[in-house]
């Protein structure tokens, strides 16, 4: 066998063998996607506009806590840094005033 | 080259659809009757996953049709697609690649094959010997691509495909003699592998 016919065989061995109906379901679905996907091609035009009202639905259902007291605030902190001090003596020295 | 252009070409021989829609359906439809054996052939190959080729046939058709206007016609609109396809499937490489390494490697193969009915030209109930020797044959040439390493496998798939040394160079950006230095080992290997059906 000569070269040429050689590598012309190979070549064709190396083709997907598909039924003619294979082919067409495919190209039905290409034809379908490609145009579907092309269709809305605008639909980017209003994407800032779904960014912003996303964020004000955002905004709008994060639910406002209520502000605590000054005073509440401090003694807050005082008592979530308790547990960091190793020697309760401290704590007794700190006079009721400071507390 | 544009969808117009295009849409002029291909339609200059024919009688055209009524509306710019429909005709844009039948470009559509003829663009991927003339290629898609091709862009399947080269992903089914390179793959070596019928559920993958055919996902990646799909997106190489909507990215090209997406991306007419960027087509200058510097290539042929063939190679153009195949490079399109080629770099899916190195994309997909990569993705798989990702998920292994995540840990979610063993999930897709239930694509790899392809089914018995697929691989006659016609119905092929009647004719069950044919159908389990199409299969085999199917079989054999994929392991054997299979054992070609990449480069070697991209270059010979290409070649398969009808493209010339240079525009398979430009499509995977090698220079052509590299490319005739890759096609001749690939070939050596699958003549060495395949020799029976030669």
């Amino acid at each position: 066998m000569k070269d040429e016919e050689k590598e012309e065989r190979l070549v064709s061995l190396l083709a997907a063998r598909r039924s003619e109906a294979f082919w067409a379901a495919q190209r039905a679905r290409i034809t379908a996607g490609a145009l579907q996907k092309s269709g809305p091609a605008r639909a980017w035009l209003l994407a800032p506009a779904a960014a912003a009202a996303a964020l004000l639905i955002v905004l709008l259902a994060k639910p406002r806590l209520p502000v605590p007291a000054p005073e509440t605030v401090v003694s807050t902190a005082f008592l979530e840094h308790l547990d960091l001090l190793d020697d309760m003596d401290v704590l007794e020295a700190v006079s009721e005033e400071e507390l | 080259m544009g969808v117009s252009i295009l849409v002029e070409t291909m339609t200059r021989t024919e009688k055209p659809a009524e509306s710019p829609a429909g005709q844009e359906e039948d470009v559509l439809n003829r663009l991927v009757a003339e290629h898609q054996r091709q862009v399947y052939s080269l992903a089914l190959r390179l793959t070596g996953n019928a559920a993958a080729a055919d996902d990646i046939t799909q997106e190489t058709f909507i990215s090209a049709w997406r991306h007419l206007k960027g087509f200058r016609g510097e290539s042929s609109l063939k190679t153009w697609l195949l490079r399109i396809a080629a770099n899916k499937v190195r994309s997909y490489w990569r993705w798989k690649k990702l998920r292994s390494w995540v840990g979610l490697g063993t999930r897709d193969e239930d694509g790899e094959g392809a089914a018995l009915e697929d691989l006659l030209p016609d119905d092929p109930a009647g004719r069950p010997e044919q159908a389990a020797l199409a299969a085999d044959l199917e079989r054999r040439v994929q392991k054997a691509i299979n054992l070609l390493p990449t480069r070697q496998r991209e270059v010979a798939v290409l070649r398969a495909q009808g493209l010339a040394l240079a525009e398979i160079g430009a499509a995977l950006g090698m220079a052509e003699g590299t490319v005739k230095a890759h096609w001749f080992e690939a070939r050596r290997k699958l003549e060495v592998s395949l020799g029976e059906y030669l």
